[in-house]
């Protein structure tokens, strides 16, 4: 792991790895590799936090500029007319390379030379895809690392196609994108003051990512920008932790260029270098930092009930055959937590049968709204005028509509996700304290208990948001929007003859416009009848997905505790046929054992804070 | 000045009788509505034939309007700012003497007072709450507003709702007359709103989106490339690539890349400017590029220059980063070394001059037929939302006018073309779109011949234009919608040869 220097969240991500050792350490010479496996792959994911800062804005306002400036390389390319067309990951890699996300199911992978890149990336026909006669590979998103200090701690800039407008498909597309990610960076210009759309753009994006911050570029070229950047405050009044940034990448260029620090302070880079180590890096790297040391803590807790239970056996033979009996009967317990019928099993299947219902009503009745919102439409205007516009705003009103929709399965399936939790952990705490206190005399031991519980809760809400995201995993809803946008509306009859000459003109275009509206209406319809239906699919799939995922976490879980519970079991009933100077011996090694593990999970417990 | 060639030098015969036309069947329906509260009206639609053409100026909010509105007229008028300004319609219109009037939602108008220290022109609204008036008029002794009315407007994607709908109110009434007869359109890039936008600015007369009364301009081109030398000509190239698109050419004639801020000082430029901008002209490159390099720069370093800071305050809001870099480097070169021979490059540099051409030949020469076509959609829709006996009579002269024209049957042939609805290959469909006027009205442009071109070369290639179109006119193959496109070009053609004297 490479880790940039001097900042608290590296810190803490450097002592939650060194505690992941320990506890890996511990699971071997223990014997425990179900165990050893959990910690390796919290290993992992402490190796690579990937901490996704998503940049956002209105066209042309610098976007791929800033993070070129950010990370000091033309990772994303610039023009002065065309616009990012797809996404582009930049991210840490010990050398410079280039890839391409090509569409397909799974997305397939190019290399490709980064100087390559700016012809592959920017968009070709900058009106829309309207044309669509595009024959090349359908690009899914770009990927680009870099060797930077600045991305060595896991950060992920995503730099993403301007909004066009807040009602754009492309907004929503954006949103969802922030909804996944750490941190949301809007970018406007020095031109002009925050505009209704981009305000309302940011107030959805507040709903949808907790960490936003407002960067206000190009303020080398405009004398007027602390004029804007008050206007941007008080537009921003309301969102008072959202930051207000102002930064020239001009400057910061010709900073690194000449090597010049004075300029690069002019530049106000470093007030967002700082936002985006100190407060968005370091805040996910504690949590990645604590959620590891989190699983150090409950796996010692696994072991430590193990050692407990062979130490009551040992310590008081006429015990030991209590102590047997009652892991026999946990044993059950844990079978049964297990199978279907345990609660939490049955709350989870509950729950997705309901949540897939509710949330296929719900796509319903707002893909109903919208139909008929387009008939008001039509009714009222002539599509011949109107039917270009009517796709975008049809495309733009649908995709909004899905993104609600995907809100309400996402919260809905994080509480879900949660419920669940509490279920398996009363279950399991329950079993947990059964393996490792079985002697009254260690009820003392209750405020650990107390422990223990603190930190089940805190892996439990994560759990479902960990099975979205692999369920969304990779370039996430531009992805889903991406197999809309193959869904046209397609082109209506539009029957105009160029009528000419006096009499009957105005009856004549009365007819063919009613002609034309019948027309629309049913080509919304089946735009409408598609959405839904790819729509409706990808929910299941994605709560199918959760449920498993969901499952099978537990199902570990309960095979873990079991596995702990027929170790104890193992040792007490070994422990009746020790001599009383192997009793002792084995005591002391326990002793000292549950002391080296009681010391791991106090550290762990610190870093979990 | 935008003042187009004076007198009635229009390409072709028609326009002039389609003028006497649309004045004879106002003269008609007078007698019908006479005594009613809507003589008042008919009057003001009457009345409207005979003032200047209405140019409005539309875009979103900070598009660069007043600005362009000020380079338009010569001289600083509407007043601009960083930060959000117009936010009411204001007229400003040719008059003997300098006033300004506003007119309330509801009540009488009442006229204002103004100074005009800062150069622009600043109305005290003497406790007038800005959300009660529904426009200002500002009469002003003026020769290019002698040619064009121009109204101001504020810009939509506004934060105040109230500011926003006052310009759709403008360009999309509820009701059908639009109280602009031609509009420029601003664009930064674009952008989804504003295509929703001009739409709804055109009226449905011919059932689609009509390109004949917009231009739609690439503003603020000189920040495209952020400031540098090169920005313009990037613009350029922006511009027609926008121009060639489906999209825009459904709404607009063409798109133009304008530097507003440099053609508003082009027009206004002192001599006591050009001496502050020597002596920075006079700083070693080096330095000069370093003291350039940001606004910030430029307003606090290099003591030395002697210019106080109002004064680089001044220079930066007058010509901007781009202008600054710009004219310095000009006067380095020695390139300019005057007031007036600065003002003459910047000018050429911000496309103001190509602006004024284009609406030479595409609104001031077609003028007629604008405020004709404007005229007869208002009389139309009074005369269909106020029925009255004897508005029958009338109602269907307007529409054998509307219908029967051949300027109006150019235009539509033209909108139906833009709006991709005649089909055919794209040489024939670029020669249809010429010929009937879609590039200029003139009789070259028409005919795509060099504008020195001679009587006889125009009437030969005229008439080799009259007989392709009767071919293609008569062709059994040719589909039905280019046919009838192809029947109006002859009478294009026919139009033209009378013109040139030659008869049939």
């Amino acid at each position: 792991m490479t880790v940039a220097p001097e900042t608290a969240g590296n810190d803490a991500v450097a002592r939650a790895a060194a505690l992941v050792d320990l506890g890996l350490r511990a699971c071997e010479a223990y014997g425990r590799p179900d165990l050893a496996a959990r910690l390796e792959s919290v290993q992992s994911g402490l190796a690579d936090p990937a901490v996704h800062v998503v940049v956002v804005g209105e066209f042309k306002k610098g976007k791929s500029s800033l993070v070129n400036a950010l990370v000091g390389a033309n990772a994303c390319p610039v023009d002065d007319d065309v616009a990012t067309a797809v996404p582009t990951y930049v991210r840490h890699g010990e050398q410079a390379s280039a890839e391409l996300i090509v569409e397909g199911s799974p997305p397939r992978r190019e290399t490709v030379a980064l100087e390559e890149l700016h012809s592959r990336v920017i968009e070709r026909d900058p009106a829309g895809a309207a044309s669509g006669a595009d024959e090349e590979l359908a690009l899914a998103g770009a990927e680009v690392r870099l060797p930077r200090t600045l991305l060595s701690s896991g950060l992920v800039l995503v730099d993403t196609p301007g909004v066009g407008g807040l009602g754009s498909a492309h907004a929503a597309a954006s949103l969802a994108a922030a909804s996944m990610a750490s941190a949301l960076v809007f970018v406007t210009d020095a031109s002009q003051e925050l505009t209704r759309s981009e305000l309302d753009f940011l107030h959805k994006a507040r709903e949808m990512c907790g960490t936003v911050a407002c960067v206000l570029t190009k303020i080398d070229f405009y004398p007027h920008w602390r004029r804007i950047r008050d206007l941007d405050a008080e537009h921003l009044r309301e969102h008072a932790d959202v930051p207000c940034i102002p930064v020239s990448s001009r400057l910061r260029s010709a900073a690194a260029e000449a090597g010049d620090s004075q300029l690069n302070t002019e530049s106000g880079y470093p007030a967002l270098v700082s936002f985006l180590t100190e407060h968005v890096g370091a805040s996910a790297a504690h949590r990645v930092a604590a959620d590891a040391a989190a699983d150090v803590a409950a796996v010692c807790t696994q072991l430590e009930a193990q050692f407990e239970a062979e130490r009551a056996a040992l310590a008081d033979p006429a015990e030991a055959r209590r102590v047997v009996s009652e892991l026999t009967a946990v044993k059950e317990r844990i079978a049964n937590l297990k199978s279907t019928a345990a609660k939490w099993n049955q709350t989870l299947s509950d729950g997705i049968t309901d949540l897939n219902s509710d949330v296929e009503h719900d796509l319903r009745r707002r893909i109903r709204t919208v139909i008929a919102e387009a008939d008001d439409v039509i009714e009222e205007s002539d599509p011949a005028d109107t039917w270009t516009e009517m796709e975008t705003w049809l495309r733009s009103r649908v995709s909004h509509e899905l993104l609600a929709n995907y809100t309400l399965l996402r919260d809905r399936a994080t509480a879900l996700g949660e419920e669940v939790g509490e279920h398996f952990r009363e279950a399991s705490c329950d079993v947990l304290d059964r393996i490792a206190v079985p002697d009254p005399e260690l009820q003392l031991a209750g405020a650990r208990v107390e422990h223990k519980i603190e930190l089940q809760k805190m892996k439990v809400g994560k759990q479902a948001m960990v099975a979205l995201k692999s369920a969304y995993s990779g370039a996430i809803m531009f992805v889903m929007l991406g197999t809309l946008t193959g869904v046209t509306l397609g082109p209506i009859a539009l029957g105009i003859g160029l009528v000419m000459g006096g009499k009957g003109l105005r009856d004549e275009k009365k007819r063919q416009r009613a002609n034309r509206q019948k027309q629309a209406q049913n080509a919304v319809r089946r735009y409408c009848d598609e959405v839904s239906f790819v729509m409706g699919k990808d929910s299941k799939d994605t709560l199918r997905t959760i449920q498993r995922q969901l499952r099978d976490h537990y199902t570990a879980l309960a095979e873990e505790l079991d596995r702990s519970n027929a170790q104890a079991l193992q040792r007490a009933s070994d422990a009746t046929s020790h001599t009383q100077d192997e009793r002792d011996r084995r005591l002391a090694d326990i002793d000292a054992e549950l002391g080296r593990l009681r010391q791991l999970r106090e550290r762990a417990m610190e870093v979990v804070g | 000045m935008i003042a187009p060639a004076h007198g009635e030098t229009s390409g072709q015969g028609a326009p002039a009788t389609l003028l006497d036309d649309a004045r004879g069947v106002l003269d008609a329906a007078v007698p019908v509505y006479a005594g009613t509260g809507d003589a008042a009206r008919l009057a003001e639609i009457r009345r409207r034939l005979d003032e200047p053409l209405r140019v409005a100026v539309a875009g979103r909010v900070k598009a660069g309007k007043s600005t362009l509105l000020n380079a338009l007229a010569g001289e600083r008028l509407a007043p601009t700012d960083a930060g959000e300004c117009t936010r009411i319609v204001t007229w400003y219109r040719d008059g003997h003497t300098y006033r300004v009037m506003a007119y309330p939602a509801e009540g009488e108008p009442r006229q204002l007072s103004f100074d005009r220290e800062g150069g622009a022109i600043e109305v005290h609204l003497d406790g007038l709450a800005a959300e009660s008036l529904a426009s200002l008029e500002v009469t002003w002794p003026s020769q290019a507003l002698r040619a064009a009315t121009l109204i101001d407007t504020p810009g939509i994607g506004s934060l105040s709702e109230q500011s926003a709908r006052r310009s759709w109110d403008l360009l999309a009434p509820a009701e059908d007359e639009t109280p602009a007869d031609a509009v420029l359109y601003l664009l930064r890039h674009l952008h989804s709103s504003d295509l929703e936008f001009l739409r709804a600015f055109h009226d449905t007369e011919v059932s689609q989106p009509n390109p004949v009364n917009a231009i739609g301009i690439l503003s603020r081109a000189d920040e495209l490339g952020v400031g540098r030398l090169d920005a313009m000509d990037s613009a350029r190239t922006i511009a027609c690539r926008m121009a060639t698109e489906q999209n825009v050419r459904r709404v607009v004639q063409t798109v133009l890349p304008i530097a507003g801020l440099l053609a508003e000082t082009a027009a206004t430029v002192t001599e006591a400017e050009v001496a502050q901008l020597r002596r920075v002209a006079e700083v070693p490159v080096r330095e000069a590029d370093e003291l350039l390099l940001s606004a910030d720069r430029f307003a606090q370093r290099m003591p030395e220059l002697g210019l106080t800071s109002i004064e680089r305050e001044g220079l930066l809001d007058r010509f901007g980063l781009f202008g600054l870099r710009l004219a310095t480097t000009l006067l380095r070169h020695k390139a300019v070394s005057t007031a007036t021979e600065l003002a003459g490059e910047l000018a050429e540099r911000s496309g103001i001059g190509q602006l004024r051409d284009v609406l030479a030949s595409l609104f001031f020469e077609r003028r007629d037929v604008l405020k004709s076509r404007s005229a007869l959609l208002a009389l139309d829709a009074l005369l269909r939302a106020r029925p009255r006996p004897g508005s029958d009579r009338v109602c269907m002269e307007v529409e054998r006018i509307l219908a029967s024209a051949h300027p109006f049957q150019e235009l539509r042939v033209l909108s139906a073309v833009r709006a991709g609805w005649v089909t055919g290959r794209d040489v024939v469909l670029g020669e249809l779109e010429q010929i009937i006027g879609g590039g200029g009205g003139a009789l070259h442009q028409r005919l795509e011949c060099p504008p020195q071109a001679r009587t006889q070369e125009l009437a030969s290639a005229a008439s080799e234009a009259l007989q392709r179109w009767q071919r293609r006119a008569e062709n059994p193959m040719t589909p039905h919608e280019l046919a009838v496109a192809a029947r109006v070009a002859v009478r294009s053609c026919e139009g033209m040869l009378v013109e040139l004297g030659w008869g049939r």
